[in-house]
């Protein structure tokens, strides 16, 4: 689905070059579940956010389905973040003056979806991620799990194929992480969702069937679940972490 | 650092921040100073004696406008700290005591308050001679540029504005004071309540406050001060009751009608503006009434400023013009003393006659706007009077028509006149319908006029024997009558009636440069303070628009932030928020014209008929009423559109 080859990426003017991507490659396959981790400033969201076309690469590509993401146009660019591309924030970045409801039909309507279609997707996807109850609620009425859960509804209703999730866990208590983990990973098992997050947490990254780690704008190593189980997943995790240079505080 | 230092780069920062207050806030220091400069200068009281009272309107004005852009600065400080009351509360975290908090607050306002009070005497010092210019223009004098500032008008703009900022930042400093670090720092959370919040009551505010506008509005056009006073009641609790059940009522229409919201952009533009307006329903309430009275103050204005010229062009026809009731009246020595004292170029004393008859003035009556009035038949004129007085006032001659009587009439009749071809008997003298005639004969207002709104030119013969309503002269002089010969003919008007055993009449004494004069002197004393409260309330009901609005800007940033990632298009994104400004600006001014319009229309139409025409007439004034309205609207919201579309949309 996603093929990533040999991007790189520069930040400042000539005396100060500050290199964030080192010739980074990778491939995602089309129901995946993808962990990027890293310590802070190693990459991790300069490669999500050139993912997700929010920024350019300095060099080398990134093929969706094949086609080239920098050669698309703006109007075509922002068609395909809206159509093919869902968004999950550490923040939630839900409008707070929005409903729940009208929040995740947000997505729908931006794809310009019949009116009389949203209610009834968006009621479709509420049920699925177990937030009916509060769809005519606001952001602010409602726990941060819950906000989580909407924008991962928000992230799929409108039949995005790539979710993309920044520390999505990051703003939540262990209760509400593990429930939206548990979520994820059933988006990801139920419903072919491919999902590629970024996090810190060796926990959350636990859930994946896939780890990369980054460290210095590089792919460090790689770590494939296979068929262990998810606390061995998870040990192998936290060993690779520490050889990655003892970033203790940001593994727990 | 020291309180001071850190209030004057705070207050550097808030001029940036709200640009829009504090550019406005330089306009009111400029507005002040022009109007007080003129009230207190030499050349305008030098101008007529009859400006005397100006100094007194203007100061009673300028208290008006010190109201309404104390108001403003009280508002705008206000929202500012609630805006930055986190901000305060950390000066208090460090250390720093309330009472020096509220001092440095205090500082940084009053900073911004003397910069603007510079800028604005510099600037008003330019406009100052703009009004000047028009000042003289309406006297009939030349204008010289001659930069000077007047100090009674920097000491009192100085004092007004000390006033306006004293108690608002007092106000404040005891605000501050009072608080704790807990209030500050969560102070910005505290938002104006949703005044009604049950969808029952909402419904029923909102018929109710229907009601009350179009009971309102119906009282307004009735006039009367009572009906006046309990109408503009109805109108501002209509406006409250409106503002407060309508912005809540958005959501309820979403709720009835789901797949509404889901259309275009819809949702993003109508919850985004419901979610601004259901905290700033009673700030909109009281802008629309603001913008309401803006509007009335405003066209008042233009209805005076018509009123007033229409009056002068039709009765400033002749450079000096007396008359005398009935036939009478000896009117030798006012013509002896015009001989000696006043040059003449030409000059006709002549009778006006009554017909007898009312065929003329029944008919107008039926097919137009006219009041019998003075006369109590038709008003009559011999025909080489007329060719004389159409000399004077310098109009194209008229040749005589035989057996045919003419109609000299206003403008405003003159479509009513030319489905009249009915004859006339004088005296036995059957005369047919001729020709209509249009120009300004001094036909109007005062008792002893050439007719009232219309008069019939006869051949000279067919007056012979008809009753004499009056005795004119009017003359064409060859410099204008001066205030001084005109107050010694009016003197001895006033001492023949006192003489008089049984008096009878009075001798009417006018002049074209007196009719100017008055013109230009009740536009000054009237329509002048009216502009000022005008611009005044509108220059304060959008700046408070536009601060808030403006202060949306990091939510908005971040909600197209949003957008963008989430990929909707800078096209469709530019296109909802210039929906959203539309709807924003649109909200308080639109029942404030839905309002004001039907009563300048009414007002328009009270004073007698034929005077406001042309430029002057009723939609004229509307219409120009609306666009100085919108303009000077325009201005701030394009300030406001420019400033969000470029800090908001992503690149």
């Amino acid at each position: 689905m996603l093929q990533v080859q040999n991007i790189e990426k520069y930040y400042g003017s000539k005396n100060n070059v500050t290199k964030a991507l080192d010739r980074v490659s990778f491939d995602v396959e089309d129901g995946e579940f993808l962990v990027i981790m890293g310590a802070s400033g190693s990459g991790k969201t300069t490669l999500l956010n050139c993912l997700s076309t929010i920024d350019t690469v300095s060099a080398g590509k990134i093929l969706m389905d094949g086609v080239n993401i920098a050669n698309l146009s703006e109007d075509a660019l922002a068609k395909f973040r809206r159509e093919r591309l869902g968004f999950v924030f550490q923040d939630f970045n839900l409008l707070d003056t929005l409903t729940i409801e009208e929040n995740i039909g947000l997505a729908l309507s931006l794809n310009h979806i019949s009116a009389r279609a949203v209610q009834n997707r968006v009621r479709e996807v509420a049920g699925k991620l177990g937030i009916t109850e509060i769809l005519s609620k606001f952001p602010y009425q409602v726990s941060g799990g819950q906000k989580q859960r909407t924008a991962c509804a928000r992230a799929m209703v409108a039949g995005q194929s790539l979710l993309l999730a920044d520390e999505p866990t990051g703003a939540l208590d262990s209760k509400a992480s593990k429930n939206l983990l548990e979520i994820m990973s059933t988006m990801n098992r139920d419903m072919d969702a491919t999902i590629l997050m970024v996090t810190h947490d060796a926990y959350s990254a636990s859930y994946a069937g896939r780890v990369l780690f980054l460290k210095d704008g590089r792919v460090f190593n790689e770590l494939l679940r296979g068929n262990r189980g998810r606390a061995v997943f998870y040990h192998e995790i936290l060993d690779v972490l520490a050889a990655l240079g003892g970033d203790v505080s940001d593994v727990f | 650092m020291t309180c001071f230092k850190l209030s004057l780069r705070n207050a550097e920062r808030q001029a940036q921040d709200y640009l829009v207050y504090f550019a406005t806030m330089v306009m009111a220091a400029a507005l002040i100073y022009v109007f007080n400069g003129l009230a207190f200068s030499n050349e305008v009281q030098r101008l007529s004696q009859a400006l005397a009272p100006l100094p007194l309107v203007i100061v009673f004005a300028s208290i008006v406008v010190v109201g309404i852009f104390g108001w403003l600065v009280s508002y705008a400080t206000r929202f500012m700290l609630t805006r930055r009351s986190r901000e305060l509360g950390l000066y208090i975290l460090s250390g720093i005591t309330n009472n020096q908090v509220a001092w440095i607050f205090f500082l940084e306002n009053l900073a911004v308050g003397v910069v603007s009070l510079f800028f604005g005497i510099a600037l008003g010092g330019l406009l100052y001679q703009v009004m000047r210019a028009i000042v003289l223009s309406l006297f009939g004098l030349p204008y010289h540029f001659a930069l000077a500032f007047s100090v009674p008008a920097i000491l009192l703009t100085v004092a007004y504005l000390f006033a306006i900022y004293l108690y608002a930042l007092q106000r404040n400093r005891k605000r501050i004071r009072r608080m704790k670090i807990y209030d500050l720092i969560y102070y910005e959370k505290q938002n104006e309540d949703v005044v009604i919040r049950t969808g029952k009551g909402r419904c029923k505010i909102f018929r109710a406050s229907i009601v009350l506008g179009v009971a309102g509005i119906c009282l307004l056009m009735t006039g009367g001060m009572a009906a006046g006073f309990a109408g503009a009641g109805c109108v501002i609790f209509f406006l409250f009751g409106f503002f407060l059940s309508f912005t809540s009522g958005i959501p309820a229409f979403f709720d009835r009608h789901p797949f509404r919201k889901y259309q275009g952009q819809n949702l993003l533009v109508f919850r985004t503006l419901t979610a601004k307006l259901a905290t700033m329903g009673i700030v909109m309430a009281v802008i629309s009434v603001i913008f309401t009275a803006t509007l009335l103050t405003e066209g008042g204005g233009f209805m005076i400023n018509g009123l007033v010229r229409g009056r002068a062009v039709d009765n400033a026809c002749f450079d000096l013009y007396l008359s005398a009731e009935g036939g009478e009246t000896d009117l030798s020595s006012y013509l002896d003393y015009i001989a000696e004292n006043i040059p003449m170029e030409q000059s006709v004393l002549y009778r006006i006659y009554l017909s007898g008859g009312t065929q003329v003035m029944d008919y107008i009556c039926e097919h137009a706007d006219h009041n019998r009035y003075e006369y109590d038949s038709d008003p009559v004129l011999r025909f080489s009077d007329y060719a004389m007085l159409r000399s004077l006032a310098g109009y194209s001659t008229v040749e005589p028509e035989v057996g045919k009587y003419l109609i000299h009439c206003k403008s405003f009749l003159k479509k009513a006149m030319c489905g009249y071809a009915e004859s006339i008997s004088l005296n036995g003298t059957s005369l047919t319908a001729g020709s209509i005639h249009t120009e300004h004969l001094s036909q109007g207002f005062y008792d002893m006029t050439n007719g009232r709104d219309y008069i019939l030119v006869v051949p000279d013969e067919a007056v012979d024997g008809l009753e004499i309503h009056h005795t004119a002269y009017a003359a064409k002089t060859v410099e204008p009558v001066s205030e001084t010969q005109l107050a010694v003919l009016n003197d001895m008007s006033d001492r023949d009636y006192e003489e008089q055993e049984d008096p009878q009449g009075y001798v009417f004494v006018d002049t074209k440069a007196n009719e100017e004069n008055m013109a230009a002197m009740q536009i000054l004393l009237l329509v002048f303070p009216l502009f000022y409260v005008a611009l005044a309330l509108i220059m304060t009901a959008a700046a408070i628009l536009t601060i808030q609005q403006l202060s949306e800007t990091d939510r908005y940033r971040r909600q197209f932030i949003l957008l963008h990632k989430l990929g909707m298009d800078r096209r469709d994104m530019a296109c909802a928020l210039r929906k959203q400004f539309v709807i924003y600006y649109a909200m308080p001014a639109i029942p404030a014209v839905l309002i004001s319009v039907p009563c300048i229309l009414k007002l328009c139409h009270e004073p007698e008929p034929g005077v406001m025409i042309g430029i002057s007439s009723p939609a004229a004034i509307v219409t120009i009423a609306l666009g100085v309205f919108f303009l000077i609207y325009a201005v701030y919201i394009l300030l406001a559109y420019t400033s969000l579309k470029r800090n908001v949309l992503p690149r």
